[in-house]
């Protein structure tokens, strides 16, 4: 049986197969009425507000196509939940090193959503640093462009130059290029044990430059925040115990054979010294804490601070310290550290801009940018979410948008505003 | 020639004086080369069975020069093709009778070394190893090391998108590299990132990178530094058979175990790198692991334990441990020195570049050996065995009327195994001209379409690197047309909520 697909209201067109999202997407080009890409919906709510009129549903297409432990790589539908096949690879002792961040409590949804949603969004926790992102995993990819024509770029292998690598563009572009159908992921081995380093009442710079020389050490930290006496506000959850103490902590980790880490931990301890003695965080308490920093609970939607817009700022690490203080200090809200200073988290009081303009001032000062995570719907129309680009920036993006969405079927202006119109 | 290029422009050829003239009004003195003698050395790159002089060749010294060149060339409709150091295996560098050779060789200055971003940002010339060297005092280094790291350049290792031995742990050019600034075909000058971990937007530079100078011009990189490991150490672990060797690698890999470099030789390899470099190879066992493993030295002492204990349950006849840098370095000679110890037991050799999954390299090598009896010419293997890259080195005699052709035969055959197996066509050399008639085994004509549109978003007229990477070109028109299906569309009926 089959039927006609009309765009007379909001549809949820749910898609079973590769085929279905080729036809849906031909339909929509035809009629011309964008798509909204939508795996759990998890991440609905960043980015511009979108002129889209139909859901394509990509949750029923959430198989696990093939895992192959001892090759380093899994092939997923890019709707399977994200909890599944990260419980999947948990089982051979094996993780995406990139720690994706789970957004949902910054959010308020619930679920951590599913692979398509965790490429498209891009959001890479702390490892980041020693691991690299999203972009880095994502080996190949089968998708569907704004044409409507199913194409594959990559491959199943790590090692692998054969034409463009259209998966950096993939990760990261929030269903506005492609929907994916599938995808070949990256896996690696889990860390034997873990370690954190606690160190105390550090300001911001003297953190930022303990994490700087950390991260310049050769005993390889794969975790760098800082958390700032004013970002403990939870009062449950990891990082309340550390809160209690009612200091700013900076938390530095290291992963590997138990002896190693040991080792490592001793040197990184003498090494910062001169900041503050280190406690010690082991194991479990460690993997509590990195996994409350990877998912920004301090900010939390059911927190404290929960009304409050949030920001995601990227900059050149040893910037980050005095940025961050400045941004805390002029927008009277909070920040958290990761990345060794190169990843900021604000939040700030409510104003109709989310202090876009201050703030963008201050982090293009530095070389950073910023991308408003969370925020009412009106405040994400008239602010622009993601960082706006220089002009040449922008007309090449643009370029290489339409050279996969030429008439703006897919997800139409959730990264540029004014361009849902 | 076996491989096309495409047709000279005649218009363009007769009008090559009056361009020379405009070269040298924006790139003055000695950047304007143009008689045949001096233009010799740019003829080829290091895929040397393959040789075209260009119309001329331009090295200019500042983005200045490079843009007002670029948009002199598009305005006229010249084909330009960028150049490194010319090491490319798959010749990417390769010039056109009517194009431009536009060398980098001039941009030679580091510009920033930033410890505490751990960034260092350079002039595109420089080559690879300088920038460990300039930063080596400090401790740090950067991570990706191809075998022609002395002469390659940092430009030429983002268009490629480079490896090397110890990107199964550290990553490939992409993973290592922040931002750029690059010179589109227009002139315009772009920069894309900077010290931060992650760019705004799509990630261009992740789809610069690997573009085998197809999109733009590198005139500055900015490449991630890292601090070198406190020790390394490395076994050489022999085998009565390729088989176990391959399940030595699964092994050491399912144990969770990343080593910072392992690399596979097979006897011919094994046999002319020992002649050449006395490592004190083994001789009578039929595969050579190689395996590095760096990190503090508690972990290092550990892991070898730990190694050596897999390598025996998978049936290692040898098994030597480094104990000193220069014991480790030696294990080392050998493999380092693999390609000129083939050079000097064949006249000439092809160097393949493929990438399989682990777990087929067994199949490979089996398929190897049955197409060197089917060619009649012997073959040495050397594999990156950690990420599944392999090496074959075709031996043949280019003086041999029909050996070259049979050599070339053979390696595609390689390579079209190499995708059947569930791999691809080059695993770090690149397409280039060399891979490009084989890109269909691997990619649909969507696939290379979508590819190909990419391409016109960066550069509409095509004048960019033309006749590498793709078989077919198409018109960014023709590629650009949207075909729409009728008004509405019937397909199968889909739940819906």
């Amino acid at each position: 049986m089959t039927t006609e697909l009309r765009f007379e209201t909001v549809d949820t067109l749910k898609v079973r197969d590769a085929k279905d999202v080729e036809e849906v997407v031909r339909a929509a080009i035809a009629s011309e009425q964008p798509l909204e890409i939508v795996g759990h919906g998890t991440r609905r709510q960043i980015g511009q507000p979108m002129a889209t009129n139909a859901v394509l549903d990509l949750s029923a297409l959430n198989a696990v196509t093939s895992y192959e432990p001892n090759e380093l790589i899994i092939t997923v539908q890019s709707g399977a939940p994200l909890a599944d096949v990260q419980s999947l690879i948990d089982s051979k002792n094996q993780q995406f090193a990139f720690e994706p961040v789970d957004i949902s409590a910054l959010l308020g949804v619930t679920g951590s959503g599913t692979i398509g949603g965790m490429i498209g969004a891009g959001l890479a926790g702390p490892r980041r640093i020693k691991a690299g992102g999203v972009r880095d995993h994502l080996l190949g990819a089968h998708a569907v462009s704004g044409f409507g024509d199913s194409f594959k770029t990559g491959g199943r292998v790590v090692k692998n130059v054969t034409g463009y690598d259209l998966c950096k563009l993939l990760a990261g572009s929030w269903g506005t290029l492609a929907v994916m159908t599938e995808v070949t992921l990256k896996v690696m081995p889990k860390p034997e044990s873990e370690r954190t380093l606690l160190l105390s009442g550090l300001d911001d710079l003297a953190a930022n430059r303990a994490m700087t020389a950390a991260l310049g050490s050769p005993f390889d930290v794969s975790g760098a925040a800082h958390l700032p006496n004013s970002a403990f506000r939870p009062a449950t959850g990891a990082l309340a115990g550390l809160g209690s103490r009612g200091r700013a902590v900076t938390l530095l980790r290291l992963e590997g054979i138990a002896a190693s880490v040991a080792d490592r931990a001793d040197s990184l301890a003498r090494a910062l010294a001169s900041f503050a003695a280190a406690e010690m965080l082991q194991d479990e308490a460690s993997a509590a804490v990195w996994r409350a920093i990877r998912d920004v609970e301090p900010f939390a939607a059911g927190g404290t601070l929960g009304a409050w817009p949030v920001w995601r700022i990227v900059c050149p690490p040893a910037a980050g310290g005095a940025l961050g203080q400045a941004l805390a200090h002029d927008t009277g809200g909070d920040v958290l550290y990761d990345w060794g200073g190169g990843l900021i988290w604000a939040t700030m009081p409510r104003k109709p801009d989310a202090q876009a303009g201050l703030l963008r001032q201050r982090v293009e000062a530095v070389g950073g940018h910023a991308a408003l995570i969370r925020a009412a719907e009106q405040v994400r129309r008239d602010v622009d979410v993601f960082q706006p680009q220089p002009a040449g920036l922008a007309g090449l993006s643009e370029r290489v948008r339409h050279s996969f969405d030429p008439r703006i079927i897919l997800n139409r202006g959730r990264m540029v505003r004014g361009a849902a119109t | 020639m076996a491989i096309m290029m495409p047709a000279a422009d005649q218009a363009v050829l007769d009008r090559r004086e009056a361009i020379v003239a405009a070269l040298r009004a924006i790139v003055p003195g000695e950047g304007v080369i143009d008689t045949p003698a001096q233009m010799l050395p740019y003829e080829s790159d290091g895929l040397m069975a393959y040789r075209q002089p260009p119309m001329v060749v331009v090295l200019p010294d500042t983005t200045e020069q490079v843009s007002r060149v670029l948009k002199y060339c598009f305005e006229q409709g010249i084909k330009v093709v960028p150049r490194g150091s010319g090491t490319s295996l798959s010749g990417g560098a390769l010039p056109l009778a009517d194009g431009v050779l536009l060398g980098l060789g001039k941009f030679k200055r580091i510009r920033e070394i930033d410890f505490d971003n751990r960034a260092v940002v350079t002039e595109p010339g420089v080559t690879n190893l300088a920038i460990s060297q300039a930063v080596a005092h400090a401790g740090f280094y950067y991570a990706p090391d191809p075998s022609s790291q002395i002469a390659c350049s940092i430009g030429g290792n983002v268009a490629e998108n480079s490896g090397g031995v110890h990107c199964l742990k550290y990553g490939m050019t992409t993973n290592n590299v922040l931002g750029c600034e690059i010179v589109l075909i227009t002139g315009e000058v772009l920069r894309i990132g900077g010290k931060s971990a992650e760019n705004s937007g799509y990630d261009l530079m992740g789809i610069i990178t690997g573009s085998e100078g197809l999109l733009g011009v590198i005139t500055e990189v900015t490449v991630r530094i890292l601090q070198k490991p406190e020790t390394a150490r490395a076994l050489m672990v022999g085998f009565a058979a390729v088989e176990a060797a391959g399940e030595c690698v699964a092994a050491i890999i399912g144990a969770g175990i990343i080593p910072g470099g392992m690399e596979m030789m097979d006897k011919p390899a094994i046999h002319a790198a020992e002649a050449f470099v006395h490592a004190g190879y083994p001789l009578d066992v039929e595969a050579l692991l190689i395996i590095e493993l760096d990190g503090p030295g508690v972990e290092v002492d550990e892991l070898i334990t730990r190694v050596e204990a897999i390598a025996k349950r998978s049936g290692s006849t040898t098994c030597q441990i480094s104990n000193s840098e220069a014991e480790r370095n030696l294990f080392w000679a050998g493999r380092k020195a693999a390609f000129p110890a083939v050079g000097r037991i064949s006249p000439d050799y092809l160097c393949m570049d493929g990438t399989i999954p682990r777990g087929a390299l067994p199949k490979a090598l089996t398929r190897i050996r049955e197409l060197s009896e089917k060619y009649g010419l012997g073959v040495a293997n050397v594999f990156h065995a950690g990420d599944g890259n392999l090496h074959p080195l075709i031996l043949y005699d280019a003086n041999k009327p029909g050996e070259m052709e049979r050599a070339e035969a053979f390696g595609a055959d390689i390579l079209r195994a190499c995708v059947e197996f569930g791999g691809v066509l080059t695993g770090e050399h690149g397409v280039g001209i060399e891979k490009r008639d084989l890109m269909p085994e691997m990619f649909s004509e969507v696939d290379l379409n979508q590819q190909q549109r990419l391409k016109c978003a960066f550069d509409a007229q095509g004048l960019l690197n033309p006749g590498k990477v793709f078989p077919t070109l198409h018109r960014c028109a023709e590629l650009g047309r949207v075909h729409v299906h009728g008004g509405r569309l019937a397909f199968p009926d889909l739940p819906r909520f």
